[in-house]
């Protein structure tokens, strides 16, 4: 064991460290606006700013824009923009699922099209997974594609697709084959948003914020060299984008756990509620957590660097960060009581909001089941 | 950064796992927990001290083979490895149950080798290392049993509130009534001793720990982690046990393993285990490698995670084995017993989870810098 970073991880912090300084929240950023477009410009204004200074996708290659930068480093990124308060970058779709998504299993001309927009955040992407019936039965997808000429010709509706009203291009999965069982019939393509035939329908939140949408598509088309990873291949090209998106965020998130965290021990000292021992128990279980999350995530990143893949422990992080984060905001409201309860801002938001994410990204159930499938080899749920 | 054992660390693990799946047989363990007759220990110089619930010769190889010294510096008689190192081997004897008084008797040398005088430590320490002589450590005011405390051993006792001092007690000093604590698997004294007085003398009994009655801190903290590492290996042989069960036990036509709440319930204690195990080994880690003024919350974090995991991960085994997990047959209550001693040993969740929030108070809980 050797918890200690090396020089080389040391001078990368730093010198993010430094520049987070002169561009991040304690510098050159500006607050962070309530209304949502405006944030969506603020944050696609960060991510500019990120980009400029190399530092938008620090885990891509050299060669599309990154830094070339080990899992380490991508961890410590993640860490030091949260350390340092700074938004994450606004297309996190884009940089942190679709980009890695097309590096495995993209063609050339794909990767040369797709990859240089998305870390400047010129194009943008939303994840078309999810479905009216197909939820956490994500194979049960039933929005086609039928193949005319060199197009596929799409017909669906997509549901809860965050981000899609600022997209430019969707990871969509749709079926491309009605015969074939369930899982094989299935094609991941890159859709473009901006054409006849894509309605995005904005849905309003728990929080009152419609931060995700619904998508009717109706005769959209994609030219056949947007198929990614070949027809009929588009669970296994999905299941990358899903494990991307549980190891990826592991980082940031706690990070962003821990700042809330800190937030709530400051309050409920100013107050004197943290003298109550109920509360200063709960308070110290949420430390216990969220530095058992950290630790967690850098046992993952050991594993991935010496085995490869992010596996599916991953699902165990997900879950114990939306019950941890969950059960902070609710202590919030007993610590802080009334700001918590009125508004739509800090706390009141953050009450609602963490709600969703033992929803998002697969639920906590679904991580369960593949826990205990194939983490533990239990037989076939039911 | 690397978050996983050495290769030299896994070796010794898995040797250890080998040796004590051999020895430390669930059927080796009803046999010594069901021994009706007080045998000799066979320990040389205190041939007085007997005990029902001990595998002798295991303990003896255990000493033999230097485990009970692999955390005491060469110049004691040990083997001079770090904290890391008896963790690895303090969770499989946990994962084995094994019927042995290594416990108490590594935690005591932990907090002498580190709180205790010169001369404690040229005296206690070489007799702790070879095994011949047991150990124990508990805090105060703790009437909860505590593993391998006997007349004939060691026994430190140690500030509840750890900003207090510690005492060291010696064989016959009649601090230790011995107790048949739930565990059957090892012997167990309660110490009734609820306040040191710095001022006092302790009735000519004991001595203070390090000659004068100084605050305890990176000792005990160290024996804290061991003990949860004990617990992580107890939780993580109860899950193992549980996940093979329900695999082979059908009902309604089919494994019950394939129940989604069995599987949830298994997913959990997975969850469980995985927390108090990463914390733990980074306790550990903290008290060899890394900053000093980290571990007590490190050691805090590990336990009170490790106490709860203990104690749910092996109730659930226990549910999740139906009305044979009750029963005196099935062996998982050896783990459920285990568990709820060791919760409880040096301090329970409640007790920890006050540390780390004292920490938070005096704003130094430290935010997980630096990994
Ligand atoms: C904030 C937010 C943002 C989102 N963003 C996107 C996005 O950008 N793109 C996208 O494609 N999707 C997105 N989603 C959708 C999300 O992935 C789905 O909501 C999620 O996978 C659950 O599917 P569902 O809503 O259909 O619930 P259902 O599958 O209908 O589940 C209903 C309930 O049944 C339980 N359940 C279902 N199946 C099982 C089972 N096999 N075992 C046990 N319990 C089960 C679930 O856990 C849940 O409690 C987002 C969701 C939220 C909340």
């Amino acid at each position: 064991m050797d918890l200690t970073f090396t020089p080389e991880q040391l001078a990368f912090r730093d010198e993010l460290r430094t520049w987070l300084r002169e561009h991040g929240p304690a510098g050159a950023l500006p607050p962070e606006p309530t209304d949502e477009d405006e944030q969506w410009a603020w944050r696609r204004a960060w991510q500019r700013t990120l980009h400029e200074g190399r530092w938008a996708g620090v885990h891509w290659p050299t060669e599309v824009g990154g830094r070339g930068a080990t899992l380490s480093e991508t961890a410590i990124f993640f860490e030091e923009l949260g350390r340092a308060g700074a938004p994450l970058p606004a297309d996190v779709l884009g940089i942190l699922l679709a980009g890695p998504t097309l590096m495995v299993w993209g063609d050339d001309a794909q990767k040369e099209r797709l990859l240089p927009t998305i870390l400047s955040a010129d194009e943008t992407w939303c994840q078309g997974f999810s479905e009216p019936d197909a939820g956490s039965d994500f194979g049960a997808v039933k929005t086609r594609a039928v193949k005319e000429g060199d197009e596929w010709v799409v017909t669906g509706q997509k549901v809860w697709t965050s981000g899609a009203q600022y997209a430019k291009w969707c990871m969509l999965v749709a079926r491309t084959d009605q015969d074939a069982p369930k899982h094989k019939g299935l094609t991941y393509f890159v859709l473009d948003m901006e054409q006849e035939g894509v309605d995005i329908r904005p849905l309003v939140q728990i929080t009152g914020h419609p931060e995700f949408n619904e998508i009717f598509l109706d005769g959209a088309r994609i030219p056949d060299s947007m198929v990614v990873g070949g027809v009929g291949n588009g669970w296994k090209v999905a299941l990358t984008t899903l494990m991307n998106e549980r190891a990826g965020l592991a980082f940031f998130l706690q990070v962003r756990l821990r700042q809330q965290l800190d937030r709530l021990v400051a309050e409920a000292q100013a107050t004197g509620r943290a003298d109550d021992p109920l509360i200063a128990d709960r308070l110290a279980d949420l430390h216990v957590r969220t530095e058992a999350l950290r630790l967690m995530a850098w046992k993952g990143l050991t594993a991935i660097e010496q085995y490869g893949q992010p596996g599916p422990e991953g699902s165990l992080t997900k879950w114990l960060w939306s019950e941890t984060n969950q059960l902070l905001v609710q202590l919030a409201v007993d610590v802080v009581g009334s700001e918590a309860l009125t508004g739509n801002a800090g706390w009141a938001f953050e009450l609602l909001r963490a709600r969703g994410n033992s929803i998002e990204g697969g639920t906590t159930e679904i991580q369960k089941n593949i826990v205990a499938e194939r983490v533990l080899g239990m037989p076939r749920g039911r | 950064m690397r978050f996983e054992l050495s290769e030299d660390q896994q070796e010794i693990q898995g040797a250890a796992r080998e040796l004590l799946a051999a020895r430390s047989t669930f059927a080796r363990v009803r046999e010594v927990a069901e021994r009706e007759e007080a045998a000799p220990t066979g320990m040389p110089d205190l041939s007085a001290v007997t005990t029902t619930r001990e595998d002798e010769a295991l303990w003896k190889e255990l000493g033999e083979l230097g485990w009970t010294g692999i955390a005491v510096p060469e110049e004691h008689g040990g083997q001079g490895l770090g904290v890391i190192e008896l963790a690895a081997i303090t969770e499989e004897l946990g994962y084995a149950v094994a019927p042995v008084p290594f416990l108490g008797s590594v935690a005591a040398a932990l907090v002498v080798q580190h709180e205790g005088s010169e001369e404690q430590r040229e005296d206690w320490l070489p007799h702790l290392a070879a095994g011949g002589l047991r150990g124990a450590v508990t805090l105060t005011g703790d009437r909860a049993p505590v593993p391998g405390a006997a007349e004939g051993g060691l026994t430190v006792v140690a500030d509840a509130a750890a900003n207090g001092p510690a005492a060291l007690y010696g064989p016959g000093s009649g601090v230790v009534e011995e107790v048949d604590a739930i565990d059957p698997t090892r012997g167990h004294g309660r110490v009734a001793i609820d306040a040191l007085d710095p001022e006092g003398e302790l009735d000519g009994r004991g001595e203070w720990l390090g000659g004068t009655p100084t605050a305890t801190g990176p000792g005990l903290d160290r024996a804290t982690i061991v003990v949860a590492a004990e617990l992580v290996g107890v939780a993580q042989r109860a899950l193992d046990m549980t996940v093979a069960y329900v695999k082979e036990r059908r009902q309604f036509g089919v494994p019950v393993g394939s129940f989604q709440a069995v599987q949830h319930g298994a997913a959990q204690m997975l969850r469980d285990v995985t927390m108090a195990r990463s914390l733990t080994y980074h306790a550990a880690w903290m008290a060899d490698a890394g900053d000093p003024a980290q571990l007590p919350v490190a050691a805090a974090m590990a336990k009170a995670a490790a106490s709860d995991a203990g104690r749910a991960v092996t109730a659930a085994a226990v549910q999740l084995h139906g009305g044979i997990g009750f029963t005196w047959e099935a062996d998982v209550h050896w783990l459920l017993k285990r568990a709820q001693v060791d919760a409880a040993l040096l301090g329970g969740g409640g007790h920890h989870r006050r540390r780390v929030a004292a920490a938070q108070a005096a704003g130094g809980s430290g935010s997980g810098s630096g990994a």
